[in-house]
């Protein structure tokens, strides 16, 4: 496990972190590509497609930490580590409850 | 417009670079920036703002991921804490008294700012003696700081008060509108003895669940205004990035020193708004 310098133990990373690594890098780009293009469309003034556009770009964002979770939970099932497994699905059912009785009011 | 959009934008760099060098969501910048400098509604600044605590926590979870300074099992044992926590706070909006929780609140962070203060010289803690749970769940972390140029081994103690912490810091972000990061970094700091690093960026990776709930109620009720979230979100997101690398290289003892005077501020604000009203 421990080999060489500081260097390389700083770039050792466990597959869950660069899985998560991965996918919240991917939720950020596409959300600030769809954004970058939608607020420059707004400036020249195509008023009915980009807002449209930037509202892709928040959704994506949005998404991407409850992807994160589920993600997470899945990663933890394949490996047995049943408790955090659990966990992130007590996170999840939360995170659900939230959306439903946040919209209530 | 154009101008209106630059400004917002910036701003949101801004409050992205303090947002991920702290740990902290952005809030305490976006919604007084939104609403007494552009003289946008509250609702609007609000919801703005709880799209930016998602771009903070994604756009700076990448950096701290690969570094290894998120303790990922931490993060998720604590979320159930937080996402619990918003949720009774949800339920209870409006049953509760506002200006005691407000003062609760305040006092509580006025504490841990001066026991942070107290602490300022520390670059890195004694031993910690991991508890039970700790063991067995293994929460330990290791990371290379690149600051100190060694590398940093920890244990994390005291789960379950730090989990109760999180509980009543998810709640008070839904009763209040507050706290996304502000609870949450001390709470690992100094109760869980982790390390101030290790604990701004793993408060930073778990901001952003707490705030997807949230988010997704304020897009359903048309709050979510794309034209202000749009500039500023985009803006946070870079400047989160940006941040990250930057924490990523200061020392923990520096660090702290942007933090506390936030802390002793937002305490002073919460019993401001508890008080105020007698």
């Amino acid at each position: 496990m421990v080999v060489g310098n500081g260097h390389e133990a700083g770039a050792e990373v466990h597959p869950i972190e660069l899985v998560l690594a991965r996918l919240l890098r991917l939720g950020s780009l596409i959300a600030a590509a769809l954004l970058t293009v939608g607020i420059a469309l707004m400036t020249m003034g195509m008023t009915v497609l980009a807002p449209k556009l930037i509202t892709a770009g928040l959704l994506v964002l949005l998404g991407t930490p409850v992807m994160r979770v589920v993600a997470a939970s899945i990663i933890f099932t394949k490996e047995r580590d049943w408790h955090f497994a659990f966990f992130s699905i007590v996170v999840l059912c939360a995170m659900a409850a939230g959306i439903y009785f946040g919209k209530g009011d | 417009m154009v101008i209106t959009f630059i400004l917002v934008f910036v701003l949101g760099i801004l409050a992205g670079v303090v947002g991920a060098m702290l740990g902290l969501g952005g809030g305490i910048i976006i919604v007084p920036a939104l609403t007494l400098g552009f003289n946008m509604p509250m609702r609007t600044a609000v919801a703005a703002s709880t799209v930016c605590i998602i771009a903070t926590s994604t756009g700076a979870a990448v950096a701290f991921l690969r570094d290894r300074l998120t303790n990922t099992r931490v993060a998720i044992w604590l979320e159930m804490g937080t996402a619990t926590g918003a949720l009774t706070g949800a339920l209870l909006a409006g049953w509760v008294n506002q200006r005691l929780l407000f003062i609760l609140f305040g006092v509580l962070l006025a504490y841990s700012a001066y026991n942070m203060f107290r602490t300022r010289k520390e670059e890195h803690k004694k031993e910690v003696t991991p508890d039970a749970i700790s063991q067995r769940l293994r929460l330990k972390g290791s990371y290379y700081d690149k600051a100190l140029g060694r590398r940093i081994d920890y244990q994390v103690s005291r789960t379950i008060p730090g989990l109760i912490i999180m509980y009543f810091s998810g709640a008070a972000a839904g009763l209040l509108g507050i706290g996304a990061g502000i609870f949450k970094v001390p709470a690992m700091d100094q109760v869980m003895g982790m390390p101030f690093k290790a604990s701004s960026a793993t408060s930073n990776f778990m901001i952003g669940v707490t705030a997807a709930s949230g988010a997704v109620v304020y897009f359903a009720r048309g709050d979510v205004k794309p034209l202000v979230a749009g500039p500023v979100v985009l803006g946070v997101l870079i400047g989160a990035i940006l941040g990250a690398r930057l924490m990523v290289h200061m020392k923990a003892s520096k660090i702290r020193l942007f933090f506390m005077p936030i802390l002793a501020y937002t305490a002073i604000e919460m019993i401001y708004k508890g008080v105020k009203w007698w």
